[in-house]
Formats: structure tokens, sequence, C-alpha cells
């Protein structure tokens, strides 16, 4: 009896705890806006949320050293861990915060998954990462128009370039494709294959987190593939190429942004990710603007990461328009639609009325060079 | 659907699906001799191969301080830095396993015949393992250095024979037999295999029931730590999260040999890796999993116990 | 422990009168269809509105926790693959929904009898197994439902079905985003009618014969209760309830993808069922709520979110082994007048 008192005693108390702390009062003004970002914040795809988010913290850091009228903010939340099911309940929180004027969402599933939320509030949305072809497609049913928009190219892109990186300089080519069973490996896969046509030797599905890939490689091998591509995350595909090695493949791996992460070429193996060919729709920060790039390492004193160009560059766009005076959700939208922008590298970007940027988009190529992911030109 | 792969990569199939098999036959003891000592499905196992992995990457990268990137080793120092990885590995799984028996089981015995509690508190424990390695590691894969050259011995009608593989194989028999040996000629082991057969009567007979118990824990989580150790030889990778699919293939190949059984745990073990290789060469990766279900529940209409499963209790109405 | 809650209010119960009970009853209702005033007190959710946590994950928890108690607390088959069911009802709502034109109270029906007719089927092939071997099948028919999700394109593949139309508006109620208090009263609604039944069946021949197999499948059988229609028959319930939660939640999630459907949420209503006190509808329900609310409170050390989840399982089920409000520990069978006998 004393020791469930105890307990019950001690749960009250933290309970009580929690509740003070929790309702603690936000210190937010009436002429202060938050933007948010919707992202993998922790959990398996943090990385790539911490690049991300970190890009925006240095957006509106920079932003504040101007002494603006308005003050902006990072809205606190936002962590969707790359999940569609709980990007859903993110991107409900966000939109009932009546400050927020602006999100960024990092993934395509999650940023599905709470559009209902974000058009019924009528918040802009600019996605730094977010590649799915379908969100910027009118005929799809997870058309994001008219509040999402996007600063990266989107996968219609992505897969034919992947290809013809992949394929370069391969005489007779016979490609084999794998992809992870998550949402965005099986769009990016469904751009690839068409693109393929009859050089697609056989393909796979591997779902995430398999461990042994050893009858894929079989297939492979029955296949005689010499190209391999891979369209689902890095740390899978690290496995999946380590095997292929070690099982004695010694044709081409190629893979689509998912792949892109420092700790790709160590995972897989230095000697076998040697050659390794990637695409993806970022340019990394030291290259478009040293300048941005050396206060991104001051301020978190760590190297920019996979898509923080992006999420600087879309937050840098908010920031433009609320700068020119548009203060409540409604001339957010209506100025990001009508913007020009100049990026980190120095091209003015503008939106088509599907979300889409207008011209032909930027892809670019990388390879792995001794255990290290480097630039290797446009895809 | 693609028979004609099971003809052009047989060989390789079967020797990597017996290869995976032998993985799965260790972590399926740490299940099937708890539950044939208790009647408790160990849901944390899975967490003690979890921290087993783990635990053998560490040993070589702060006992031995090699890197990811570090060279393959020959010779003596390759078999005592080997040996220490699967001491290491076998001997804090071992304890982790009898900590959880200690931690979310042992009060469970006395206080409750509710089967669900124990398993209840036994999915708590994992849940607690998994997350609390998941922040430490802030959910990254963990690489570990290659230290045994993956040489290919030979090549037997078109598929290779890794020298990884064969190490899995061959320490694996050699553990099996010793446990074999064990429980059938030791004292203890005698003690477990009659709590097995009958919890109450073995009390009455004066069994320490708790001496008894914590061995089988013990037993199990040295196997399992085991399997952990040929798992990074072979795949040189872990995470957080990969207790749970192995788990379940484990605990579904102890189930489809017949649990409470060591032989069943081999059977079920090596059947479950040819199964999972054969169909996804055949039906494609994506099939796998439901594959391996659908025949451990045909298996079980026919026959209830699994394939040698012994009568010990009733599983059928 | 002296002090047996459950029992307590039970004597209380069986004192009180015709009227007092209506009074008490009428008023608990009253409560909970106020809940939603709540909202903006110290009770309120950080992330996530407080009346849309009612509806999800709050409601939808409770509704499931009900259905598989049935199976799991009422009659003892261990079944680890619960969210089978959920899926099955939540597909069914999103694959009819977006290919014709019915809106989600006609497919409601539709989608419990899909679940009730999977439920039949797997119950069919495996209720003849036992306890642990049931649990591991049940598993893997959990599993198996997630999978072929997955691999089918034609129901969205991984990436789902987006764009599931919201209920029409329905006794001038509105059903869209600005609205979640009217989702929660519809399940609120759903969860009192299940309450209904259960104990409308559990004063009667099943109700009894689920305890009876529960207690001792083979004397059950000995004494002529035909222990495999029973169980087929928890079973199915126990689908047609977690069909009726998945068809419900499709409607206001808007969007599915088989990731939602995972393992981890049928030991979540295991652990529900279990906390609460296994077999007993109260403390079911005020388990499921309370595990259920409490993850949303604590969002701010949302990183350990699951970790302190893992360890509340441990404690409790050393603390209390039988759960928060466990059951009598002599039934008692009255008459079907109405005195109640769990």
């Amino acid at each position: 009896m004393t020791k469930n008192k105890v307990v019950a005693i001690a749960t009250a108390v933290a309970f009580a705890a929690g509740t003070v702390v929790a309702t603690a009062p936000s210190a937010s003004s009436a002429t202060t806006l938050k933007i948010a970002y919707q992202g993998p914040l922790t959990g398996p795809e943090a990385q790539t949320g911490t690049d991300g988010i970190r890009g925006v913290k240095l957006a509106l850091d920079e932003y504040k050293k101007t002494n603006p009228k308005v003050n902006v903010v990072l809205f606190d939340g936002g962590d969707d861990q790359g999940d569609d099911a709980q990007g859903q309940t993110v991107g409900a929180g966000i939109a009932a915060d009546p400050a927020v004027v602006g999100v960024l969402t990092a993934y395509s599933g999650p940023t599905i998954a709470a559009l209902p939320s974000y058009k019924a509030a009528g918040i802009a949305i600019i996605s730094p990462s977010a590649t799915r072809a379908s969100l910027t497609d009118p005929t799809s049913p997870s058309f994001g128009g008219p509040v999402f928009h996007r600063i990266v190219s989107n996968d219609d892109l992505q897969g034919p370039a992947l290809v013809r990186v992949a394929i370069n300089g391969v005489k007779n080519p016979a490609v084999f494709v794998v992809d992870d069973q998550s949402s965005y490996s099986t769009g990016l896969r469904d751009v690839v294959m068409p693109a393929l046509g009859t050089i697609l030797a056989g393909k796979d599905s591997a779902a995430k987190g398999i461990t042994d890939f050893s009858a894929t490689i079989a297939k492979v091998k029955k296949a005689k593939a010499n190209v391999v591509i891979y369209t689902g995350y890095y740390a899978d595909g690290a496995k999946f190429l380590k095997q292929l090695r070690d099982k004695g493949y010694k044709g081409i791996y190629a893979g689509g942004d998912g792949v892109l992460n420092s700790a790709f070429p160590k995972l897989a193996g230095v000697k076998a990710a040697e050659g390794a060919r990637l695409t993806a729709p970022t340019v990394p920060l030291e290259v478009a603007n040293p300048k941005s790039a050396a206060a991104f390492k001051k301020m978190f004193k760590a190297d920019p990461g996979v898509y923080s160009t992006e999420a600087y560059d879309a937050t840098r766009m908010f920031l433009q328009v609320i700068t020119a005076g548009a203060t409540t959700r409604a001339e957010v939208l209506a100025a990001v639609k009508k913007i020009k922008f100049k990026n980190s590298a120095g091209n003015t970007l503008t939106f088509q009325s599907s979300g889409d940027l207008s011209g032909s988009g930027l892809m670019n190529q990388f390879a792995v060079r001794k255990g290290k992911i480097v630039i290797t030109g446009k895809a | 659907m693609d028979l004609s792969i099971l003809v052009d990569q047989f060989a390789s199939l079967t020797f990597d699906g017996i290869s995976l098999g032998f993985i799965y036959v260790l972590i399926a003891l740490g299940y099937t001799m708890v539950y044939g000592v208790l009647r408790l499905i160990n849901f944390a196992n899975s967490e003690v191969f979890m921290i087993g992995t783990f635990t053998t990457i560490l040993v070589s990268t702060t006992l031995f301080n090699h890197t990811i990137s570090s060279n393959t080793l020959t010779g003596v120092k390759l078999y005592y830095t080997l040996a220490a990885m699967l001491v290491g590995s076998m001997i804090v799984s071992g304890l982790v396993s009898v900590l959880i028996e200690i931690v979310a089981y042992r009060r469970l015995r006395s206080r409750t015949t509710n089967r669900l509690t124990p398993l209840i508190s036994a999915i708590g424990i994992s849940i607690v393992m998994a997350e609390g390695i998941r922040i430490l590691t802030s959910s990254a894969p963990m690489g570990s250095p290659r230290l045994l050259e993956k040489t290919i011995l030979a090549t037997v009608w078109g598929g290779d024979i890794r020298l990884d593989n064969v190490l899995v194989i061959v320490s694996g028999i050699i553990l099996l037999v010793t446990l074999d040996l064990f429980v059938n000629k030791t004292r203890l082991g005698k003690g477990i295999r009659a709590v097995s057969m009958d919890y109450d009567t073995s009390r009455l007979m004066g069994i320490n029931l708790n001496k008894v118990i914590s061995t089988t824990f013990l037993v199990g989580g040295l196997g399992t730590g085991a399997a952990a150790f040929f798992y990074i030889t072979v795949y040189e990778v872990t995470r957080f999260s990969i207790g749970f699919e192995l788990g379940l293939a484990a605990f579904t190949a102890a189930v489809l040999g017949g649990i409470g059984n060591i032989r069943g745990a081999f059977a079920g073990g090596i059947a479950l890796g040819l199964i999972e290789m054969y169909s996804s060469a055949v039906f494609g990766t994506q099939w796998k999993s439901i594959t391996a279900f659908v025949i451990l529940v045909l298996v079980l209409l026919f026959k209830p116990s699994g394939v040698f499963g012994e009568s010990l209790q009733q599983a059928r109405v | 422990m002296n002090f047996n809650l459950r029992d307590a209010g039970a004597d209380f119960w069986a004192k009180a009168n015709k009227w007092q009970r209506y009074v008490i009853a009428l008023a608990v209702i009253a409560g909970l269809f106020a809940l939603p005033l709540l909202q903006n007190t110290f009770l309120n959710t950080p992330s996530t509105p407080f009346v849309s946590v009612l509806f999800f994950p709050m409601g939808i928890y409770v509704l499931m926790a009900l259905g598989l108690n049935v199976v799991v607390g009422k009659s003892g088959l261990l079944d680890l693959g619960y969210v089978a069911f959920y899926a099955v009802g939540a597909y069914a709502a999103g694959i009819l929904t977006t290919h014709t034109s019915l809106n989600i109270w006609e497919i409601l029906p539709i989608g419990i009898a899909a679940a009730m007719f999977s439920g039949l089927i797997l119950g069919a092939a495996v209720l003849r197994l036992r306890g642990d071997y049931l649990a591991i099948v049940t598993l893997g028919f959990g599993e198996i439902i997630r999978i072929t999700a997955l691999n089918s394109s034609s129901i969205g593949g991984a990436m789902g079905i987006t764009n599931i139309p919201n209920p029409p508006t329905t006794f001038g109620l509105k059903f869209d985003l600005d609205n979640p208090q009217n989702y929660y009263w519809t399940i609120l609604v759903m969860i009192i009618i299940t309450v209904l039944v259960i104990r409308g069946l559990a004063i009667r021949r099943p109700g009894r014969a689920w305890e009876s197999i529960r207690q001792d499948e083979d004397v059950a059988e000995l004494m002529g209760v035909n222990t495999y229609k029973y169980k087929l028959w928890a079973f199915v319930f126990g689908a047609a309830v977690g069909g009726s939660a998945g068809v419900l939640f499709a409607s206001k999630s808007m969007f599915i993808s088989p990731n939602i459907f995972t393992y981890n949420v049928s030991i979540l209503i295991l652990a529900f069922v279990v906390f609460g006190g296994m077999g007993n509808i109260w403390g079911v329900i005020a388990g499921a709520m309370i595990l259920s609310y409490v993850p949303e409170r604590i969002r701010f050390i949302s990183e350990a979110r699951y970790l302190i989840f893992g360890l509340l399982l441990v404690v409790m089920m050393n603390l209390r082994p039988d759960g928060m409000l466990p059951r009598k520990k002599r039934e008692k069978i009255g008459e079907v007048k109405g005195v109640q006998s769990e």
C-alpha cells in the first residue's frame, strides 16, 4: 500500500511540475511572426532535418542582425521524424499557431500528410527538399496547390538524370533497380524505370532495415547487370553496396538524393564506395556561397549538410516578402507566388503556378572519391 | 515469379541461407529455452541481440583502437581480436539477459498467474533498451571495422563459399553441440529439462528454481551474444532497430522448429534462412516475411507443436 | 492492496437504485460530451489542439482497447496483431471513398463487415492453436496485412491513399478541420454503443462462455461449451470494433499509408488493456485514456517519450500485475435483469 502511494504521489508531482513547465507563457509578442520547419529532427533521418533546420536558423540569425521592424522567430516543434503519420499531427499543430506565416517541409510523405492542415489555413509552404513530383501536379490527389512551393527540382527531373549519370560511359548497360519500399523510394523508382526503358535488367524491393541482401544480389547476378541503381536512403544503401562488392559485383552503383549523406562512404566501406555515383537537386553551400558557408560553420561548429543551402534560401525567401511588408498568411502566400529571389548561387528564381521553380531546373551529380562525396557537375 | 533463379543461383542462395539461418538459430535459443522453462515469450531477447552487436563493435574500437577504416588483420592478432569480440559480446549479452530476468520477470512469477503480465513487462523492457540505445546513438547506424578479410575459399556450383560464412557455420555447430551436451549431460542442464517438463513437481523435488531460471536466461543470452558477434562479422553494421526484425524472424524459427526444444531451434532456424532466401529470389524480397508467416501457419495447422515439437503441453484444442 | 477501487465502485453501483444509476450514468455521459470545453485549461496538449487529441489518439485507442479487451481480456486469446483489423477498416474507407461516391457513414458498415470477414478467416485458421502459438501467428497476420498493403501499388503501395474525404455534413454538424469536436462526439457515440453491446453480451451466454474459456479451456470444453464457436465470436467482434475505429480514423486524417499500421500499434493497444485491468471495461477505458493522453501532454520531452512509455509498462506490471482496476476475485453472475456481472 505504501509503495503504491509513493508511486501515485510521485506521478502526481511529476505531472504537476510538467504542467507548470509546459504552460509557462512563451515569449511571443504581437509583432513576432514565426517560420516553421517540419522535418525529421529526431529519429533515423535526423541528420537531414538537422542540416535543414540549421539553414533556417542561419537565415533567421542574419535577419535578426539587420534590426528589422518585424521580429521573425523559429516555431518550436515541427519534428515529424520523416514519418507520414507524424507529419499529419505536426502539420495540424503548426497550422494551429496563428503566429506562423510560413513553413518549410522536408520530406514528401509527411508534407502530403500535413497538406490538409496547411491548405485549410492558407499557409505558404516553400520546401527545400520534398521532391515528389505529384506535389506540383494539378491532376494528382496529392497536389499541394495553392500553398505548396519548392525551391528544388522534383523527381520527374531526378529520375532521368539519375539514369543518365548511372549509365554514363557504360557499354551495353544492363540496369538493376532496387527500392526500399518507402514512399520516397518507390516514387523515385517509378520515374527511373520508364526512363530506363529496354535497358532495365531487373528490379527488387528490399524493405527498409533489411539485414541481408543476398537474394537481391543473386538476382542482380542472374540478370548480369552492370549498373545498379538504389533509390532508397543512405543507411541501407551503404549496406547493400558493401554486400554487393563482397559478393564480387564490379559494376556501377548509383543512387539518388536519399543516399547523399556524408556517412554513406564510411558505412559502405571506403573501397566499396569508391566511384559510386549520386544525383541530387541540391548544391553544397560551400560551392554556392563560401561566405555563407563560413558563417554556417561559425554558428554551428559543423559543416553545412545536404539541403542546408536550400533551407537557407527558402527561409530568406520568406524573410524577403516579410521585409517587403507581408505580415499575414494571405499576404505572405500572395507575395511568395510573385516573388523574384536571388539565391545563394546568384541565380534569380521565380515560381510557376504549379509551385515548381520556373526554368529548366537544377540537378547535380556527385561521386564518392576516397571516402568523401564530391560534386562532379550538373546531371 | 521467377523460378529459374533457383536453378541459376541455387548454390549461392543455399549457402547464404544456411549462414543466415545459423544466426537465426543462435538467437532462437534465447527464445526457445526461456519458453521451455517459463512458458514466456522472452520479447526482450531481440534487444539483447542488439546490445550484443554494439558490444562487439565497441570491443574492437575501444579495446583495440580500430576504426571503421582499419585494415584487416591476419594471424595471431586476428584470432585474439575476434576471440575478444566474441567473448565480450557473449558475456555482456548473457549478463544483460540475466539482468532482464531479475528486473522484469522475477517478481511477477510469485505475484500473478496471469500470463500476459510478464509479456507486457518483457515488451516494456524491450522498448526501454531499444529507445535507450536509440537516444545514445542518435538513431545513427554504427559500422564495424572489417577485421576479417572476406576471402573466397572456394566456388562450388557457382556459389562462393566465403570465409566469414564458414566461420559462422562452424562456430555455430560447435556452440550448438556444446549447448546440447550441457543440457543433456550436466546437472544444471538436467534441472532445466526438469523444470521444462513439469514446473511444479520440480519445485517439489527441491530444484532451485531461481538458479535454473537464471541459468536458462544466461545460456540464452550467451547464445544470442554469439549470434550478435557472427552478425557483425558478416554484415559489419548495426543500429538500434535491428532487434525487431531479427528477433521476430528468430522467434518464428523457434516456433517453426518446435519451441522449447534445442534441436527444434536448429531445424527452424536453418529452415527459415533457406525459406527466406528462396522466396526472396523467386517472388521478390518484398514477399519474404509473408512467405515465412504463411509457411509457419501451415506447419502449425498440421503439426501444432512445430516440426520437431515435443508435446510438452497440449498445443491444440 | 486492500482497497480495490473496482470492487468499491461495483458495490456502490449494486446498492444504488434505478434512479440513482440513471442520474449517474447521464451525468457521466454529459461530462464526456462536454470534454472539449476543457481545451484551454492546463489539460491542453502543446502541439495539437486538445479536442483533436480527444479524437485521436484518445477516442480511437479507447475504442480499439475495448475491442481487444473482449479478445484478450475476457476470452484470454492472445492477439498480437490487432492492428490488422484497424488497417482493414481504414483501407476499406480509403479505397471506397476514393473510387466510389459512397460517404463515410455508408462505408462504416462495409468497413466493419470487411474487418469482421478478415477476423473470421484468421480465426477459423488459427483459433485451434493455443496460447502462445496464437500470439505469434496473429502477430504474423498483422505484419502480413501491412506488408501486403505496402506491396500493392493498386491501393497506393508505400505512398498510401490521399485525399480521403471527410464525412458529409450530418444533422447540421460540419466535419471539417475547424470542427474536431464533431469527430470526437461521433467516436464517443461509437464507444458508448460498443460498451452497451459488450455489457449486453457479457451477461448473456457469450460472456459466460468467454469467461469459462479464459479460466480453463479444457474444462469449458468438457462442460459442453463450444469453445471454438465462442472464440470465433470474440475474435470477429473484436475485429468489428477495430474496423470501425479504422474507418473513423481514415475519415479524419484524410491520409493513410501502410507504415501507420505497424506492430507497435498492436502492442500499444495490448498495453492499454493489460495496464487498465484485463476484462474490466472501465479499467480498460481509463487505462487507454491515460496512456494515450500522457504522451501528447509530455511532448516537451518528446525525444524520450517512447522510452518513458516502456518504463511505465515495466513499472506498472511489477507494481500492479493485474492492472489498474483488476477484475473481481469472485465473478457475480446475476439475473439478466440488469445486474452487471463482469
